[in-house]
């Protein structure tokens, strides 16, 4: 009895708290709604075509801020490892678990070369339409979260996951430094990236580059968080 | 009739005060959950709430009509007529952090829960003062 | 010589450590270390030949993109920053033999990444890559944290991330809505237009900015689950976490502080908040047991004396402000890593180890910071309580003044105690010595601590300098601003 009554008012003083806080919010923001304004993102807009990249949020999240990007790569990666790092465990016998469906696995098995290939696709093309990096690494990893569901005995090596995961980011960093070589600022454009190849797979200088760069590593590290999540990983 | 009542919802200012409200709801959602939920797994989905309520808050907000995606497409060769690019890179990179930040909290949860078996923030007093 | 070395080769070291990890962990180990003492040599090389402020571009120029501006305060940070994990590094090579971290490679990371993400804390001028950085230092702390794997740490590292994550989505919601209602994520661009906003937006930007980095900072009603957090990591990394994190942290607060509200609003508000949370610190210190948790409240208050020095925004009392926080990052590593050998050696993490201990240069070391950290003169930190003192009372706070002073007394009541048990006469014959390069460490510092007492007219011109630069809103606009 008594357990059930502070629960209650547990769940009613935070219900009040936070009703009046996102009231409070609410009525401030619902009298500033933001107009138009002239902001950073248009002047970049018009510099954009300078760089030939077809899709000007790549090139936003490639080369105008790719610092912010170089920042987010570095989480994920500590993120990664901190995850391996925590949960370490042997590795267990499958003799107990249960055997997915036939159709399941066939199905799985059909896919996944498939889902593979679209990742890779959506990276690739990443500055040319939709996509990119991030995205096309998780597909990827989402083709091998089918496959580690679908069947108990595949795993993925963490020796050749490693590989390149640092060859990736090794190269990234790597990529910035000669740009602060060869141009004096840090991740400078320093392959020919003219105006006129807009649209073309070949455009753009490193913008490419960089972003299939970001889609191994995102890819390879998504899929190494899954595999340890499933518990089924040979960490050495 | 119908006309005037879709031509009132398409109108900027009408979108983003439903995108207020909306965000704003999910916020509240998350919040709730956050301050009264005592399971370590329910606080991790409160706070994975509370962040998607502020990046659809955001990406809402930097919507303006008439204005197209950012990007060439067929229709367009040159960038005018463009929708704000940075919101857009700004999340990407918001979201991406979030979910690793989330990731790794599950992932001390789950170690925590093998070696104690204990799965409540008010349960978990290893130091006592 | 350019600042992005600061980060970039951290980054790369980092990156690259799985691979050079299947070549010996020795390896490791001295190549972090000689990474390290390449960044300050740098830095210091940086600060002889820099002569005016500068500013490092991105990819493309500031305003539009990103740049770190390299002017005297960001080299005073940069230099301490590397001087700091060059010798907490130095020190965990002997530290490791008595008991290692498991899987070491990945602690040399967690380091490096620490060095990259406060280096850039201070140095960067944008502040989406303020916010970046912020998430870079906070999940490599609180990896650091739960290293160990034991229930303890686990949820000290729990608890922090849960504090982090809540303060992230404030963090974002509050640039958010500086985009939405500026149109720019440049510090010097937002602080031109910061002040002609409506007055209840810009108090939600404030309220969400405060409550965003108050978690972080560990200022009063926000700090409930940081002593949780310093009991439950390795004695180690609360040296990292209460020498480094922390006063990057606070230097980004105040940095934003005087760009966004140079107009000394809040300024009252903030004096108090921090007066308040020193003194609360101070009295809940008084019956703790647990030595890490003693210090862990000796840290809180501390930062509540700096928040008063950086919030009264005049020249004085910011380089008072920068004494203190030199001061106190000093002392504690000191009394962090000196803890860290004896609870390896005596396995008792309790106040009874003070009577059971016997290393006459331990012993020493602990005495020395701790009676700079309670303010004696002739020790670094009587210079910067000495002169905060006397701005406040210049100011005619004698409120505040006497909040100090009783905060200041009671802190003086359980330091006391603590040197009292460490000088009675021990029973166990047996001595404990750390070995030579510790006590080259612990000398190093305990020698700065003594030098800046002596001696503080060597460096008042530098702190006087920085202090000002730190407060100069309007030059730091035209630096960024002019160079396009």
């Amino acid at each position: 009895m008594n357990i059930k009554r502070d629960i209650s008012t547990n769940a009613i003083s935070s219900f009040a708290l936070s009703a009046l806080f996102v009231l409070t919010l609410l009525s401030i923001l619902l009298q500033h709604i933001p107009q138009k304004l002239s902001s950073a993102g248009d002047k970049l807009l018009e510099i954009n075509a300078q760089e030939g990249v077809a899709n000007a949020v790549t090139t936003v999240v490639v080369y105008f801020r790719g610092f912010d990007t170089l920042g987010e790569i570095a989480v994920l990666f500590i993120a990664s490892f901190g995850i391996g790092l925590m949960l370490n465990f042997q590795v267990q016998n499958n003799q107990n678990k249960v055997k997915s469906n036939f159709m399941l696995q066939l199905g799985a098995r059909l896919l996944f070369p498939i889902i593979l290939l679209f990742g890779v696709y959506v990276m690739t093309y990443g500055h040319l339409s939709v996509g990119g990096g991030f995205q096309g690494g998780v597909i990827i990893a989402s083709a091998v979260l089918l496959m580690l569901v679908s069947s108990n005995h595949f795993q993925l090596s963490h020796r050749i996951i490693t590989l390149l995961e640092t060859f990736a980011g090794v190269s990234y960093v790597l990529i910035g430094l000669i740009g602060l070589i060869v141009l004096d600022s840090f991740l400078g454009n320093f392959l020919p990236h003219s105006a006129s190849q807009l649209g073309l797979l070949l455009s753009g200088g490193i913008v490419p580059i960089i972003y299939i760069i970001i889609g191994i590593k995102v890819g390879s590290e998504m899929s190494l968080i899954v595999q340890n999540m499933l518990q089924r990983s040979d960490n050495d | 009739m119908i006309e005037s009542i879709l031509y009132y919802f398409n109108q900027t200012e009408v979108i983003k005060t439903i995108v207020t409200l909306g965000s704003m709801g999910l916020f509240f959602v998350g919040l709730f959950g956050l301050l009264s939920q005592r399971h370590i797994i329910k606080v991790f989905i409160s706070i994975g709430i509370m962040e998607i309520a502020v990046f659809i808050f955001f990406i809402g907000l930097s919507f303006q009509r008439g204005l197209t995606a950012p990007m060439l497409g067929d229709a367009h060769t040159t960038f005018i007529q463009m929708n704000d690019p940075i919101p857009h890179a700004m999340i990407l990179t918001a979201i991406v952090i979030g979910m690793a930040v989330l990731a790794l909290g599950i992932s001390f949860a789950i170690e925590y829960y093998k070696l104690t078996g204990k799965n409540r923030l008010d349960e978990m007093n290893e130091m006592k003062n | 010589m350019s600042s992005i070395y600061f980060i970039a080769l951290p980054l790369l070291f980092g990156f690259a450590t799985p691979i050079l990890a299947k070549f010996g962990k020795n390896g490791i180990a001295y190549s972090s270390i000689l990474l390290q003492v390449a960044l300050f040599v740098l830095s210091l090389q940086l600060f002889v030949t820099m002569d005016r402020s500068i500013i490092e571009v991105i990819a493309i120029a500031p305003p539009l993109g990103i740049g770190f501006v390299v002017n005297s305060i960001s080299l005073f940070f940069v230099m301490l920053f590397t001087f700091f994990i060059l010798m907490a590094s130095l020190y965990y090579l002997k530290l490791r033999k008595l008991n290692p971290y498991p899987n070491e490679a990945k602690f040399f990371i967690l380091i490096n990444m620490l060095l990259a993400s406060t280096i850039g804390l201070v140095l960067s001028s944008d502040i989406f890559n303020i916010y970046v950085f912020f998430e870079i230092a906070g999940i490599s702390a609180y990896i650091l944290s739960a290293y160990r794997k034991t229930p303890k740490a686990l949820e000290a590292g729990l608890k922090y991330l849960l504090t982090g994550a809540v303060a992230s989505i404030f963090l974002v919601f509050a640039i958010a809505l500086l985009y939405l209602h500026l149109g720019t994520l440049n510090l010097a661009l937002i602080s031109q237009g910061f002040t002609a906003l409506d007055s209840d937006i810009k108090l939600l930007i404030s309220l969400f900015l405060l409550i965003g980095f108050g978690l972080k900072v560990e200022i009063f009603p926000l700090n409930f689950w940081v002593t949780d957090i310093y009991e439950g990591s390795d004695a180690f990394t609360d040296a990292l976490f209460s020498a480094v994190v922390v006063k990057a942290y606070l230097f980004v607060f105040f940095h934003l502080l005087y760009l966004f509200l140079p107009n000394k609003e809040f300024t009252l508000f903030l004096l108090y908040l921090g007066a308040v949370s020193m003194l609360i610190a101070e009295v809940i210190a008084l019956r703790q047991n647990n030595l890490k948790r003693i210090f862990a409240y000796s840290s809180l208050g501390q930062v509540g004396l700096l928040f008063v020095a950086f919030s009264m925004q005049d020249v004085i009392s910011i380089s008072a402000g920068l004494y203190i926080l030199l001061a106190h990052s000093l002392a504690k590593m000191v009394l962090f890593l000196s803890l860290a050998s004896l609870f390896e050696h005596y396995k008792n993490e309790d106040i009874s180890l003070l009577k059971e201990m016997n290393s006459p240069f331990l012993r020493n070391v602990i005495i020395i910071s701790m009676l700079s950290l309670l303010g004696i003169p002739l020790l670094a930190g009587f210079v910067g309580k000495f002169l905060l003192l006397k701005t406040v009372a210049f100011y005619g706070l004698f409120g505040l003044l006497g909040l100090l002073i009783l905060s200041a007394l009671i802190e003086s009541i359980y330091y006391f105690k603590i040197i009292g048990l460490l000088l009675i006469k021990k029973e166990t014959k047996e001595q404990f010595h750390p070995s030579t390069l510790q006590k080259f460490v612990l000398l190093v510092l305990t020698l700065g601590v003594i030098f800046v007492g002596v001696a503080p007219f060597a460096i008042s011109d530098f702190m006087a300098t920085s202090a000002s630069v730190m407060l100069d809103t309007q030059s730091y606009q035209n630096l960024l601003l002019g160079a396009n």
